[in-house]
């Protein structure tokens, strides 16, 4: 939908260049976008909160339900902060809160809305349209679901190494100057 | 080994008549005989927790239940929970010097399912002193169950007694000797010492249930309040607690984790270990492993032509020697009424050590274990059911196969030794391997489709390096096993 | 014989109890009050891959070797022992197929050399967890519902009634009724059972009696949305939820049903001991554990009471007896009870005995009951 890409990086955050990231997106403050991630606003915006960490290979995809489609005013997919993308995962999912972790391979579709504090395990996919309670944690090859008594830790040991090392290594997106966003 | 994922194609026809390929089966040296795990006996060696690797002794295992006092299961999902440490703010905040506390939580990787949703209070010490759960009816099941015993020991001492009055006329060896304290005090006419659960006269009138009329209420709320799954527990979940099952996820608690065992197997004839463990959990070798795959030459398929219906197709095989030792290798064409014919074609030496066995040459352990032990029963071999469908043509003459030779793999310089081959049957040859080309001809009333399998019987020179007290050189013996080929599908069209 | 008869060589013994299932089976040791493990009766086919349950058996030579790779499973898996140096207590049905206890025997005996056997008649041990010896047992399982009345300790076997009626008829009703529920959606066993357990209930019989109208007056217990898979879901209507153990209490072209087996089972019974046994009523059995089961039960039966078939029986009360464990391992405990005491070596059936008789002492069987006559 969009031929040309207008990526907004807050400062502090971390986006690898050999990252793939297609249509208007906007990356929150302390994110870690790591190379050969994808993020995808096919559909519309997409906002990453802050202190966001995105694995290789994981896909973010904003795509429209084919219901929507026929909207006039584009939807904008807003995703909070703390959320964690692991590898291998894709993401389609309306909404999405805070504090969510996404293992790896799991697979959410755009039917799902993904509230705060939930875990969703490897490899569970999950087709069906619902919305997932706070601290929900799906796992196990049957999908099972329970509810979480509090919401995961935040990997912050795990976000300062990797924001120490990556520049290393990779080449890094420049962050928007301060002045210009004010 | 390849045989793990490719499909098993060359099987081996163990004694016990089950057909299994190589890697599955053992040798016993002493009987000469193939075995495999449905023939051999299996016994518990040793009791190991799978988690943290700690050996247990057997008399500790049975005492804790078979389990491990330090690991646990999750209730949730049954994986294991791992130990999590956490801070708290020290006990008395006030003090300025009092450092943080840590604190330790069971969490499981899986479900995430923690100790703090039961609400399990943190423990202080990572091993933690984890609350242990009592079975609220033990009370009362301890005392039904002394009951019981009670009053079949009662029961059983009446009969002996009525047996004693019975045996009164005759005089029996104990009487003539005199030799039990109890006999004595019968004589004397002392009364005999009471067993201490017959002293407590059976209390049965106290101890009954006593039926009610009431019964369990039907739970009304189930007709209103709406349900929620992720609260009641599965089938597992329950089961897994088999003393409290739980019906809301609300009352799991930690599993301590189920112990393992390691397992020895011994032959079924001749009482000898075809396979032992070492007893350290961390260690993956063996004190004694009589696999097949060390003894018997191994047979591979290398090709066979497409397989028509009564016509000659050329099957290529590679045969190795695993042992040290040369041997030769002849075929003999399938026969289905030669069941155990291997038995009678042992050699004379043989036949001779393998009665010896039973006069004492052993090592001292194993006559000491074979007193308590029951004499074994023989199962009849099972009739192989496996039809074979193909006739081959087996060369007449036999082929040598040198000795495993581990160097060889890297010596280019070519065969040290000087064999004469017969081109007819032996196509190459390396080492201790060779391919052996023969001619495999399908029944002529297969139907397109239909799975091939051939037969045959190879007779090999086996060295058994085992010496008993008179034979101390190496014996050689012919040993035969019968080898059975999946060839494929036949294919139509001429 | 031992010579030494103290307390110790008793508590020494450990005796492996187990009590095979349809569907599940109990295992563990006497002298403790609680299976140490209940799994599934089934094993993996070493030949198709898939999981055969014990009792789907081809002949005799297919139950041998399932029962082989089963017991080894229970063994070494389980109970981690050498079957060679224990006793074994094998608690099963008094209805058990002859081939199935020959063909454990000689698993247990002949393949695994255990040295003592004693087999003990499920119906009747479970009384022992209650330390009394008159009542009617019933024992909803898997498969069928047997009531078999005991009087002062000796199954009344004549008088033994057996129906269909347990958990998998609930399954099979069950899969129907999600299937019109549920277009196209096929359950696999496992999600059945889990429908049941986590879903399903005995309702009341007032709203049983409504639920049969053509317009009952009543609202239903809520729906359940139940994920399969995550990627799909069904609904499990209320009705459903509340209705699926109806068939127990239904009954059939003979008149029959659970309550009908519970008094025809009494009738059959010396009239002395009738009122004994309706007022020592046993539920044992997984099935028994339902919510709303006993209430159910306990209201069919005095409605029963007021058909001209029972009213003879004079009977007031119904009383019910509570165990003291889960119902499921019942029959468990009453054979881990009997196999620490004396019991076994009294009664036990020895391995060389077994060899040289090569059966197993059997009621049916009439070289067993020749003193009796």
């Amino acid at each position: 939908m969009t031929s040309e890409n207008n990526i907004n990086v807050m400062p502090g955050a971390i986006v690898c260049e050999e990252s793939k990231l297609d249509g208007d997106i906007t990356i929150g403050s302390h994110c870690i976008i790591h190379p050969a991630a994808i993020i995808s606003a096919e559909a519309g915006p997409i906002i990453l909160g802050d202190f966001c960490l995105v694995e290789e290979q994981a896909k973010i995809i904003h795509r429209l339900r084919p219901e929507q489609t026929n909207n006039e005013t584009t939807p904008v997919l807003i995703i909070g902060s703390h959320n964690v993308f692991e590898i291998g995962c894709t993401v389609e999912a309306a909404k999405i809160g805070s504090n969510n972790v996404f293992e790896s391979k799991c697979f959410v579709s755009n039917k799902v809305n993904v509230t705060n504090g939930c875990i969703i395990g490897a490899g569970c996919k999950l087709i069906e349209e619902q919305t997932l309670k706070n601290n929900t944690i799906v796992y196990g090859s049957k999908c099972f679901q329970r509810e979480g008594l509090d919401r995961p830790v935040t990997q912050t040991a795990q976000m300062d190494t990797l924001s120490k090392m990556l520049p290393n290594y990779h080449h890094i997106r420049r962050p928007m100057k301060k002045d210009y966003l004010n | 080994m390849s045989y793990i994922i490719l499909p098993d194609v060359v099987h081996y026809a163990c004694t016990c008549g089950i057909l299994k390929p190589i890697s599955k089966l053992y040798f016993c040296r002493h009987c000469l005989e193939l075995r495999c795990g449905f023939c051999v006996c299996h016994e518990a060696d040793s009791h190991y927790c799978d988690k943290c690797a700690e050996n247990l002794p057997s008399s500790e295992a049975r005492l804790k239940k078979n389990r491990c006092g330090n690991c646990f299961d999750c209730p949730s999902c049954h994986q294991q929970l791992s130990t999590r440490a956490a801070t708290v703010g020290p006990k008395n905040p006030d003090d300025p010097k009092a450092a943080p506390r840590k604190v330790f939580y069971l969490l499981c990787l899986l479900c995430r399912w923690s100790s703090r949703d039961v609400g399990i209070p943190d423990q202080a010490a990572v091993s933690g002193g984890w609350p242990e759960r009592e079975n609220i009816y033990a009370h009362r099941l301890q005392e039904i169950q002394d009951m019981y015993k009670a009053i079949v020991l009662s029961d059983k001492q009446q009969k002996l007694d009525k047996d004693k009055k019975k045996q009164r006329r005759y005089m029996s060896f104990t009487d003539r000797t005199g030799i039990t304290a109890s006999m004595l005090r019968k004589r004397i006419g002392w009364p005999d010492v009471p067993n201490p659960l017959l002293k407590a006269k059976p209390t049965e009138l106290n101890n009954k249930a006593i039926a009610k009329e009431e019964v369990e209420e039907f739970p009304e709320d189930l007709l209103t309040s709406p349900v929620n799954l992720s609260l009641a527990t599965t089938m597992e979940q329950r089961l897994v607690q088999p003393e409290w099952q739980p019906t809301t996820i609300d009352k799991l608690f930690p599993i301590h984790k189920h112990l393992s065992v390691k397992r020895s197997q011994r032959c079924r004839s001749c009482e000898h270990n075809v396979s032992k463990p070492e007893y350290n959990p961390n260690s993956i070798k063996f004190k004694i492993q009589l696999f097949a795959y060390y003894h018997i030459p191994e047979v591979r398929i290398i090709t066979v032509e497409p397989l028509r219906a009564g016509k000659v197709s050329e099957l290529l095989l590679k045969f190795s020697n695993p042992t040290q030792h040369q041997t030769s290798i002849t075929l003999f064409p399938y026969k289905v009424d030669d069941v155990i014919a291997c038995e009678d074609n042992r050699t004379e030496v043989i036949s001779q050590s393998s009665e010896e066995k039973g006069s004492g040459s052993q090592p001292s352990s194993i006559t000491h274990t074979s007193l308590t032990r029951q004499p074994s029963i023989t199962i009849k071999p099972r009739p192989i059911k496996t039809r074979v469908v193909a006739d081959v043509v087996v060369p007449n003459a036999s082929f040598v196969l040198p000795p495993r030779d581990d160097a060889a793999e890297y010596d280019d310089s070519g065969d040290a030794h000087n064999i004469q081959n017969d081109p007819k049957i032996v196509v190459w040859r390396k080492s201790n391997k060779a391919v052996i080309k023969l001619q495999v001809t399908p029944n002529s009333d297969l139907n397109i489709g239909d799975e091939v399998t051939t037969a045959f019987t190879i007779q090999h020179i086996y060295i058994n390096t085992i010496t008993t007290v008179e034979n101390k050189e190496p014996q050689k013996c012919e040993h035969k096993v019968k080898v059975f080929l999946t060839l494929g599908n036949l294919v139509g069209g001429s | 014989m031992p010579i030494y008869e103290g307390i110790g060589t008793i508590t020494d013994k450990l005796v492996v109890v187990m009590d095979i299932g349809a569907a599940y089976t109990k295992l563990g040791f006497s002298g403790e009050f609680a299976p140490r493990c209940i799994i599934k009766s089934e094993v993996l086919c070493k030949e198709s891959g898939i999981m055969r349950n014990i009792r789907d058996y081809k002949d005799k030579e297919d139950l041998y070797d399932l029962l082989v790779d089963f017991v080894h499973v229970l063994y070494f898996k389980y109970a981690l022992l050498s079957p060679k140096d224990r006793p074994v207590v094998v608690v099963e049905s008094l209805l058990c197929p002859t081939i199935f206890r020959e063909t454990l025997a000689k698993v247990l005996f002949c393949h695994y050399k255990v040295p003592v056997l004693l087999v003990v008649p499920s119906h009747l041990v479970c009384l022992a967890t209650l330390a009394i010896d008159t009542a009617l047992v019933l024992d909803i399982g898997f498969s069928e519902a047997i009531a078999i009345p005991v009087c002062h300790g000796v199954p009344v076997i004549h008088a033994w009634q057996a129906l269909p009626l347990a958990s998998q008829a609930v399954h099979d009703n069950l899969r129907t009724a999600l299937a019109t529920h549920n277009t196209g959606v096929t359950l696999s066993d496992w999600n059945l059972e889990d429908v049941k357990v986590r879903c399903c209930f005995v309702t009341p019989q007032k709203r049983s009696i409504e639920f049969q109208k053509s317009t009952p007056n009543l609202t239903p217990c809520p729906e359940v949305k139940y994920p399969l898979q995550g990627s799909n879901s069904i609904i499990i209507p209320g009705k459903v939820r509340e209705t699926m153990f109806e068939l127990f209490f239904e009954e059939d072209n003979d008149h029959q049903c659970l309550s009908t087996m519970i008094l025809d089972a009494i009738l059959k019974v010396n009239v002395d001991l009738r009122l004994q046994l309706a007022e020592n009523i046993f539920l044992v059995g997984g099935t028994v554990m339902t919510p709303g089961f006993k209430a159910r039960l306990k209201e069919e039966l005095y409605q029963q009471l007021n058909n001209e078939r029972y009213s003879k029986l004079k009977i007031k009360t119904f009383k019910f007896h509570s165990p003291p464990c889960k119902d499921n391992y019942t029959a468990w405990l009453g054979g881990a009870i009997y196999g620490c005491t004396e019991l076994l070596s009294m009664k036990g059936l020895s391995r060389e005995t077994y060899l040289k008789e090569n059966r197993l002492p059997d009621w049916a069987n009439m070289k067993d009951n020749l003193r009796t006559l």
